[in-house]
């Protein structure tokens, strides 16, 4: 009997949280096929006459090319966060200094300053270095907007890594860098995998960087195309919802194919 | 013996030195200086903690600060406690659920934009939600136009977005647990709750620090959804720290000030920050 | 193994190139123009786009690029651009912030064109953002406000169209008592709320140049007191321009504040009879003169030819009647506003007696440039407090008499 008592509640559980999420999404996805002045009528809230014009409006040549600019971006950004943040994280995980409480500390600040402080400074230096209107800046800069963040997410992982086996592994004769690369990295793949799944979906709705330090809209990533049906003239609502679903097709993709990863994955990470 | 490992984190220094450390410089030198559109490409004048002064004495520091506690409290305390639960209820590896959990990923990951425009329709006067209200306890609410409560809403969509990432990780600290663990448990005669108090929560306890300051943080700098919901209204209602800093900055164009509020966000969360590294480091060692 | 070196080498190689093809990137190139603009909706884009075509058809070799940016990032990524020598040549920004880009330097001055310029005198005085003399700026076209209302409800519920501030109350009444929704504009504490909020406070007797406590307070006293008997929903404290327009347009609103570029939408979506009179709040009300300008980056390398754009363009008769066409921008060169397409035009004409009668320059002269944003931004907090009920309109008012005591110097 608490059996189907507790399946009971399960189930209702599970529902609220449906509901909350998917009546909004099924709200997006409605809306991008509605005529724009089918919008505001809230007699037209679910029975309507459905269009794809919303769709067909943004479907040329510049969705493409910022499809493209988007995952160059994010996976340029996701390889250089975790090519840095790897390592760190597993410094930090493995050291008790007071240089790891610091860097630590420190790291969580950078996390905290917000981007509209970083875009002016950031448009200088990379204007110093020539790195504006290309793509290593933006890239650059991104990588180092997600990089306290990783480290902070990924060292949990690191530190469930048991240290018998990094030990056994130098015992063999391994140096560090051999220890980490074949010994420890195998272990944390699941939770780099995760971290590396969440900075690229992150990076691939950035927008401020994006905006600021091209020059050149053939540049732009869809986050740019977005901001474009938002203005004080008026909000292109059908072809806002229209881009939202264009630009999250992708990272349900990747959500999907990454799911058993991420399924299983962050177990090593947090437990211990 | 403990080998250095400092060398690991080379490659992160050096990086972020370049591009972290010096804008983070800039902010705190603007934030001492009066920086205007006409002299942000020229020098700027270093007036010491007369932007600090000008934010108290106006007011939007206090009542920013203020707005900013309230919010992050909601954020965290709904974000980090209903991460928790959507992971507990989403813990089986069922078609129901990972269908859900699927939704709510998709979710998280899609712009603040699309996100608070939705809200924004959901919640106006004949929104979806007021058409409920109004036919269930026969009242209007108002959500986003009531000083009352626009700062309430705001922030409840703040962590209705954040839990799909919550609960993600929460959710896969609760598969790593030793299943041995729960049989014992049921053969312990262990009810639910018990099993939630003495097994679940402690086995995520480490899972929850992480993500508790991070969602301090992300709420401490979110102005995305006050931006696009409230623009910081209706009145002030929703000016807190990190909206005045970016209304500051990119609308009055006074830079100083933007930066001295922004700077007076960040100091509170070094207070935080410290705490969590020291805390974190001293639970690992016992 | 999740690290493979092939993986590694992949995007390593995918990075240098990146970075080697986009290496190169400011243009030199003296048959160029960069264009930058924050423009959206479908028609304004339109417009723009045709303007490139015009300029390159007439032109040949010359190449015209449009830039958008984001209208809340425009101003800070031209300083940056102008900063770091990567600007654009010629800058359509918001008209408002002319003066002080101007004084931050990054427009160029235009007098040298401008009195090479046969039709300047075509353009009315008002629309020429001057600094210390000298010209930085011009605007091609206006966009203001006048009082929309829907002719059906009207006319059912037996109310006439206000000529002045007591009709329109009566009108409300009438039409509230219907079920129908009374007045919409904008409230929201920001430049859209200040810029509808002007008519409101003038025509109480407030200026810039004398800022009165009282008159602000009956201003606002005014507003809220619409709000509380119903007349203007609750929602407006939260309202851009562009939401309570949409809802006007469903039928159900009587009356709403709003501008010119609404036409076009009307035109061809309303379902409903509708007109438009000027803000009917009487003697001394004031419209700004709001709406996009037109200037040339200080940092340009192509100036003369940036000046030969916007003289073929948005400076043209043709160019102005092309956005008066497209998106219901009212021109500013006499000879194009007085055309037939504006002149006969029942709802146009409206908007240029209400431009004649009414309108002022944006900003506010009076008001020094640095301060110009910070001025609007609390003018427009103050609105949305007195209508959200959040302070006391008498002491939203003082306050913000306050701090123009300081931003005003």
């Amino acid at each position: 009997m608490t059996r189907t008592h507790k399946f009971g509640i399960t189930v209702l559980g599970q529902t609220f949280f449906l509901i909350t999420y998917a009546v909004p999404f099924i709200w997006i996805v409605l809306t991008s096929l509605k005529k724009s002045t089918d919008v505001f009528d809230s007699s037209k809230s679910v029975v309507f006459t459905p269009t794809l014009e919303a769709y067909q409006r943004v479907a040329d040549i510049h969705l493409l090319q910022a499809l493209g600019q988007s995952a160059l971006i994010a996976s340029l950004s996701t390889a250089l966060v975790l090519l840095v943040a790897v390592p760190a994280a597993y410094a930090l995980a493995r050291s008790s200094a007071w240089w790891s409480v610091a860097m630590l500390a420190v790291l969580i600040v950078f996390q905290m300053i917000p981007q509209t402080s970083t875009v002016i400074p950031l448009f200088k230096v990379l204007g110093n270095l020539n790195l504006l209107d290309s793509l290593a800046g933006v890239v650059i800069a991104d990588a180092s907007l997600m990089t306290p963040f990783a480290i902070i997410l990924l060292r949990p992982f690191f530190r469930s890594v048991p240290e018998a086996v990094e030990e056994a592994s130098s015992l063999d004769g391994a140096g560090s860098f051999r220890s980490f690369w074949s010994v420890v990295l195998p272990i944390a793949r699941n939770g780099i995998a995760t971290t590396g799944t969440v900075v690229f979906i992150i990076v691939w709705g950035e927008f401020l960087y994006s905006v600021n330090f091209f020059m050149t809209p053939g540049k732009y990533p869809l986050s740019a195309m977005l901001a474009q049906q938002v203005s004080s003239y008026g909000v292109n609502w059908s072809g806002l919802m229209a881009l939202a679903v264009v630009t999250a097709i992708p990272i349900a993709i990747l959500y999907a194919v990454s799911y058993r990863l991420l399924k299983e994955g962050l177990t090593v990470g947090a437990v211990k | 013996m403990k080998k250095n490992r400092f060398a690991f984190a080379i490659p992160a220094l050096v990086l972020l030195s370049l591009f972290a450390v010096f804008p983070a410089a800039q902010l705190v030198r603007m934030s001492l200086s009066e920086v205007s559109l006409q002299t942000l490409n020229g020098n700027w004048v270093f007036v010491g903690l007369e932007n600090f002064r000008n934010g108290i004495s106006d007011g939007s520091i206090p009542w920013g600060l203020r707005l900013t506690l309230i919010y992050t409290l909601i954020v965290t305390v709904l974000g980090v406690v209903g991460g928790f639960i959507a992971a507990y209820l989403l813990r089986g590896k069922g078609r129901y659920a990972s269908i859900v959990l699927a939704i709510m990923v998709f979710i998280w990951a899609l712009p603040p934009v699309v996100n608070g425009s939705v809200w924004k329709f959901l919640l106006a006067e004949d929104g979806l939600l007021n058409l409920i209200s109004r036919s269930t306890i026969g009242q209007t609410i108002p959500f986003l136009f009531s000083h009352d409560f626009a700062l309430y809403s705001v922030a409840v969509v703040n962590a209705w977005v954040i839990i799909p990432f919550n609960a993600l990780v929460f959710r896969a600290a609760i598969l790593g647990i030793d299943d041995q663990i729960f049989e014992a448990a049921i053969l312990d005669g262990a009810s639910k709750i018990q099993e939630i108090r003495f097994i679940v929560i402690p086995s995520v306890k480490p899972a929850s620090l992480v993500l508790t300051i991070l969602t301090i943080v992300n709420a401490f700098r979110s102005y995305d959804f006050i931006y696009v919901m409230t623009q910081g209204g209706p009145g002030t209602a929703t000016q807190t720290l990190p909206y005045a800093s970016y209304s500051q900055a990119f609308v009055q164009y006074n830079f100083g000030a933007g930066s001295a509020t922004a700077v007076v966000a960040v100091l509170l969360v070094v207070v935080l920050a410290i705490i969590y590294a020291r805390n974190v480091f001293k639970e690992e060692r016992s | 193994m999740a690290f493979s070196s092939k993986k590694l080498t992949a995007i390593g190689a995918a990075a240098v190139l990146a970075l080697g093809v986009s290496a190169c990137s400011s243009s030199t190139d003296e048959n160029k123009i960069v264009v930058w603009h924050y423009y959206s909706l479908d028609n304004q884009v339109e417009m723009l786009n045709g303007f490139e075509k015009t300029f390159e058809a007439a032109n040949e070799g010359v190449n015209v690029e449009n830039v958008y940016i984001p209208q809340d990032q425009l101003n800070s990524k031209l300083i940056g651009a102008v900063g770091t020598s990567t600007g654009p040549d010629v800058v359509i920004f918001d008209g408002y912030s002319a003066t002080s880009l101007a004084a931050s330097g990054a427009l160029a001055p235009l007098d040298d064109y401008v009195s090479e310029f046969a039709d300047a005198g075509q353009i009315s005085e008002g629309a020429w953002a001057k600094l210390e003399d000298k010209t930085y700026s011009v605007q091609s076209y206006v966009n203001t406000l006048g009082l929309y209302y829907n002719k059906s409800i009207l006319d059912e519920v037996g109310a006439k169209v206000p000529t002045n501030q007591a009709e329109l109350e009566e009108a409300l009444a009438l039409v509230s008592a219907a079920g129908y929704e009374g007045l919409s504009f904008a409230g929201q504490p920001d430049l859209q709320g200040a810029f509808q909020a002007n008519p409101w406070l003038t025509s109480a007797g407030f200026s810039y140049e004398s800022p009165n406590v009282d008159s602000l307070t009956k201003a606002l006293t005014l507003a809220r007191n619409w709000v509380e008997k119903g007349y203007v929903s609750a929602e407006v404290a939260a309202w851009d321009q562009n939401t309570p327009f949409s809802k006007f347009m469903l039928g159900k609103t009587a009356f709403a504040e709003n501008g010119n570029w609404q036409l076009a939408t009307l035109a061809s979506d309303a379902e409903f009879e509708y007109g438009i009179v000027p803000m009917p709040f009487g003697q001394g009300t004031k419209i700004y003169l709001g709406g996009e300008a037109e200037g040339i980056a200080s940092t340009s390398k192509n100036k003369d030819l940036a000046w030969k754009y916007l003289e073929e363009t948005f400076l043209s008769k043709e160019g102005q009647l092309q956005a008066l066409d497209l998106v219901g921008s009212i021109p500013t060169r006499a000879d194009a506003a007085s055309e037939d397409a504006v002149a006969k035009d029942p709802y146009l004409n409206q908007f240029s007696t209400a431009i004649a009668d009414q309108g002022t320059p944006f900003p506010d002269s009076v008001i020094p440039p640095k301060n110009t944003e910070t001025v609007y931004a609390e003018a427009g907090t103050m609105w949305s407090l007195a209508l959200s009920g959040q302070a006391e309109p008498a002491k939203a008012a003082a306050e913000f008499v306050t701090k123009l005591d300081t931003l005003l110097k």
